[in-house]
């Protein structure tokens, strides 16, 4: 039998109700004993006492319960985004405020990369931020016009190329395809929208999206960018799990040193339902206690403030048309309980608020012909619930996972454009969420935004946006309610509550290590508390030790 | 590239407006060309054992050479594989599912240099659509589909009375007013027209001659000999301001100022791609066009007549490229 290590911490908030706060917390073989004061613990048996975390305050480790393996890929190329942003090797990138920053940013990396042909990709372009002309060709040009060069905007659904770029894609004035924008001369600008000419022009230039995502160094990226943020659990929401890449996520989290519990949902669209409930049976049968298999992904529409969110009346604030369907609003019950019939839990992203009834609908439909109490549906986003879709939600014991970063970054652009002033002080409604006692979480959705559930729980807690607006105060929630949603809220909606999410006997011994108590950094210091690292099954995970790339 | 580029046509429309019955006819046809089917789920069609020779995975080979494949990880990634293989098909064929916008698809062929787009055919289930289009969840779904359509089909057009037809017309040509519009009735298509293999047809005596064909009572197509050169101004003009009932152009011609080379003219829908044509060795082809449309298509005098417009100027100086 292996021994027996007690932690003693400045202080530990344990989320268990009946004791919330405790000095010691003992673990074995990865297993919290239990958690309290020393005399409690020391009937367990013998006991090392480490001290390491004497200054320190732990709390469960934290869970991103809805965030992308992309998170990992991303960091190969250059950040260049309006907000300083720090990369999964704990350096943070500067915030660009111009095109000409981005441009002399991208020239830098330019000059140090010698005499390869290879090509420079960036990530994190926001125009929305900016007035004046947007980018072009000409701009990336100056970057280099004998290597390729390619800016992803902060969307994802668009990028900005340089000529090499359009002229290896055959992209010129007589290319008459949607979203390829054009100058005033007619000639393309190097501005990609939509998906044909962007998945041709990083085809052009040898660049597979999908086979990046599932990299074992994209997979360490994003356990490191993480661990960082003192998160012990992370869903990659979601995949479709070739056979490449589960091979990666096996070994990767099957490494002793790998400081992260990956929750991949399969994505559900990637084929018809009948051959998705056989490989999910097939991937359950796999799951590690670091890799859990056996949550299933649908996306019902698009994104807000991309316009393809399904909206109800009154629809767009600026008159916008309405968004798009990702799937046939007619099969959403069908698919649904393929994989419920089944005993698969199913994840739904939806946005817009028709989105969120027509799934509401479906789940209904499901669960009247096939009862299960615990099904656990759970609307990711949820962006536009209202009271009354709360109230059938917790009827039908469904769970939100909710946007709460889209409030600080997005926030004004919701006011001013896309929801109007009423609908935009409701968005990610917390508050309401917890009146009808519906399980929630909150998330980052990272990459597009950062992967730091206390600058998450921040926004729940403050609902302030980038210009100091403070977006509905009535749907604020406390920061205890906020911590919990990052913790066991979050463990509630993946059905892991009863292994993660509290400092309590029996559960994993995952912590969050900080260099402060969050609740005495109050709603304001919540975001600067300071994250030393993790402990993941009873193994402490420094930051310090990251390797600087 | 080496090899001519696949010409990509696009299955669009709503679920239960008819994909997969025309798709099955694709696959069983005997016309000789072989497709490739790329669709979303192979539940539908109707494969059985004689059919098909081969199963491997996301791929279904049949006897006839044709072959159906489930989307894999991406369209993307699909298309690549189709158009590298050592024996590549000779037309392919792409099911939307039944939320895709088409326009998107037939973007990627526009773009993928292995690919040339050809027509994006929707179909619409006339028994149903109108409630479809008012259905505040559908309408816009239903709506961006017709839209994208080179050739709009109403389906299902047995089951509808002459009133509702007429109806579900009207709501038809107010999407795509320049989309040609045909009724029919378990999807029959004369699939000869719609999803041909690109062939040259050698010059031969005797066949010069302005001409029409019947391809059942739905379309019409026209032999319209070319052979002065034209002015390349005049022809882009005069084929993208043809009327709707001309749903596509294909041959050669030769261009004034330079009448010794051939061009290939391609119009599909009312996209226009003219490019200069290389025999590489093979017998030139005839000088003519041959046009496919409705039946209320214009004549080939007609025809002939709009691209060798009345002498103004002299028009050369736009003849180039």
């Amino acid at each position: 039998m292996s021994g027996i290590t007690v932690f003693r911490a400045k202080k530990i908030l344990t989320m268990n109700p009946r004791a919330p706060v405790a000095s010691h917390v003992a673990v074995r073989d990865g297993i919290i004993l239990g958690a309290g004061a020393l005399e409690d613990l020391s009937g367990w048996g013998a006991y090392d006492l480490d001290e390491g975390f004497a200054d320190k305050v732990l709390m469960p480790g934290m869970i991103e319960g809805h965030s992308h393996s992309m998170e990992g890929s991303v960091w190969q190329d250059h950040y260049v985004g309006y907000y300083a942003r720090r990369g999964p090797d704990g350096v943070e990138r500067p915030a660009l405020r111009s095109i000409e920053e981005v441009v002399a940013y991208l020239q830098r990396a330019e000059a140090e990369m010698g005499d390869s042909e290879a090509a420079i990709i960036a990530w994190g372009f926001d125009p929305i931020y900016f007035t004046g002309p947007r980018m072009t060709a000409a701009d990336l040009d100056k970057v280099s016009t004998s290597r390729p060069v390619v800016v992803v905007h902060a969307s994802f659904h668009i990028i900005n190329v340089n000529s090499v770029v359009l002229s290896r894609a055959n992209i010129d004035a007589d290319t008459d395809v949607m979203g390829i924008m054009k100058g005033g001369d007619g000639a393309p600008n190097g501005e990609l929208q939509g998906m044909p000419a962007r998945f041709l022009a990083l085809g052009a230039i040898g660049r597979d999206h999908f086979e990046e995502m599932g990299k074992k160094e994209s997979l360490w990226r994003f356990a490191r960018s993480a661990q960082l943020a003192g998160v012990t659990t992370a869903t990659d929401l979601a995949n479709a799990l070739p056979e490449k890449t589960l091979a990666n996520l096996k070994e990767v989290t099957g490494d002793p040193g790998y400081p992260l519990r990956i929750v991949p949902a399969f994505l559900g669209l990637s084929c018809p339902a009948a051959e998705g409930v056989a490989k999910m049976r097939d991937l359950s049968a796999q799951s590690t206690d670091k890799l859990r298999l056996g949550l299933v992904k649908l996306v019902a529409d698009g994104s807000i403030q991309g316009f393809t969110a399904r909206l109800k009346e009154p629809g767009y604030f600026n008159g916008s048309p309405n968004g798009l369907w990702y799937i046939d609003p007619g099969q959403i019950a069908g698919t649904l309980s393929a994989y419920h019939e089944a005993g698969f839990q199913v994840h739904i992203h939806t946005n817009g608020d028709q989105a969120t009834e027509t799934v509401l609908d479906a789940i209904e439909e499901v669960l009247t012909r096939t009862p299960n109490p615990d099904a656990r549906f759970t609307l990711q986003h949820c962006q536009m619930a209202h009271e009354a879709h709360f109230a059938r939600m917790a009827r039908l014991g469904v769970c939100a996972n909710l946007f709460a970063n889209h409030l600080y970054y997005w926030g004004d652009q919701h006011y001013e454009q896309t929801m109007g002033p009423e609908r935009a002080e409701r968005m990610n409604a917390a508050n309401t969420a917890a009146r009808h006692g519906v399980p929630y979480a909150i998330h980052s959705d990272a990459p597009i935004t950062p992967l730091a559930p206390l600058f998450t729980a921040w926004c729940a807690v403050n609902r302030k946006t980038v210009s100091g607006r403070v977006l509905g105060a009535a749907e604020r929630i406390s920061v205890e309610d906020a911590l919990r949603a990052v913790t066991l809220g979050a463990a509630y909606t993946l059905k892991l509550d009863s292994e993660l999410g509290s400092i309590e006997t029996g559960k994993r011994a995952d912590f969050t290590v900080l260099g402060e108590d969050p609740l005495a950094a109050g709603a304001e210091g919540l975001k600067d508390v300071p994250v030393w690292g993790t402990v993941l099954g009873g193994r402490a995970f420094p930051c310090a030790d990251i390797p600087k790339e | 590239m080496s090899q001519e580029p696949i010409p990509l046509s696009v299955i669009g429309g709503f679920l239960g407006a008819g994909k997969t019955t025309l798709l099955n006819r694709l696959l069983q046809g005997t016309s000789g060309v072989r497709y490739a089917v790329i669709v979303n789920d192979f539940g539908d069609l109707a494969i059985d054992g004689d059919l098909a020779a081969e199963h491997g995975g996301d791929t279904l080979t049949f006897a006839n050479g044709c072959l159906c494949c489930t989307l894999g990880d991406s369209l993307l990634t699909t298309l690549n594989d189709l158009t590298r293989r050592d024996a590549p098909p000779d037309h392919i064929v792409v099911e939307a599912s039944g939320v895709a916008d088409p326009r998107q698809i037939a973007d990627m062929a526009v773009l993928h240099p292995g690919l040339r787009r050809d027509l994006s055919i929707v179909l619409v289930d006339a028994e149903t659509i109108l409630e479809q289009a008012r259905d505040e969840r559908l309408k816009e779904t239903v709506e961006r589909q017709a839209a994208a359509a080179d050739l709009l089909v109403l389906n299902k057009c047995d089951l509808v009375a002459r009133d509702r037809r007429a109806k579900v017309r009207d709501w038809a040509a107010r999407q795509a007013p320049e989309a040609p519009l045909i009724e029919t009735e378990h999807a029959r298509l004369p699939l000869e027209l719609l999803f041909a293999r690109d062939e040259v047809k050698p010059a031969g005596p005797g066949r010069d001659t302005a001409k029409g064909h019947d391809h059942g009572a739905l379309f019409r197509s026209r032999s319209v000999p070319m052979v002065r050169p034209l002015d390349l101004a005049a022809l882009r003009a005069g084929l993208t301001g043809l009327p709707p009932s001309v749903l596509r152009a294909k041959g050669f011609v030769s261009l004034a100022g330079k009448p010794e080379n051939l061009h290939l003219v391609q119009l599909v829908g009312r996209r226009l791609r003219i490019h200069a044509w290389d025999a590489g060795g093979r017998a030139p082809p005839r000088r003519e066009l041959v046009f496919v449309g409705t039946p209320d298509m214009p004549s080939g005098e007609w025809l002939e007549r709009a691209l060798y417009p009345p002498v103004v100027g002299t028009g050369l100086d736009n003849s180039g490229e």
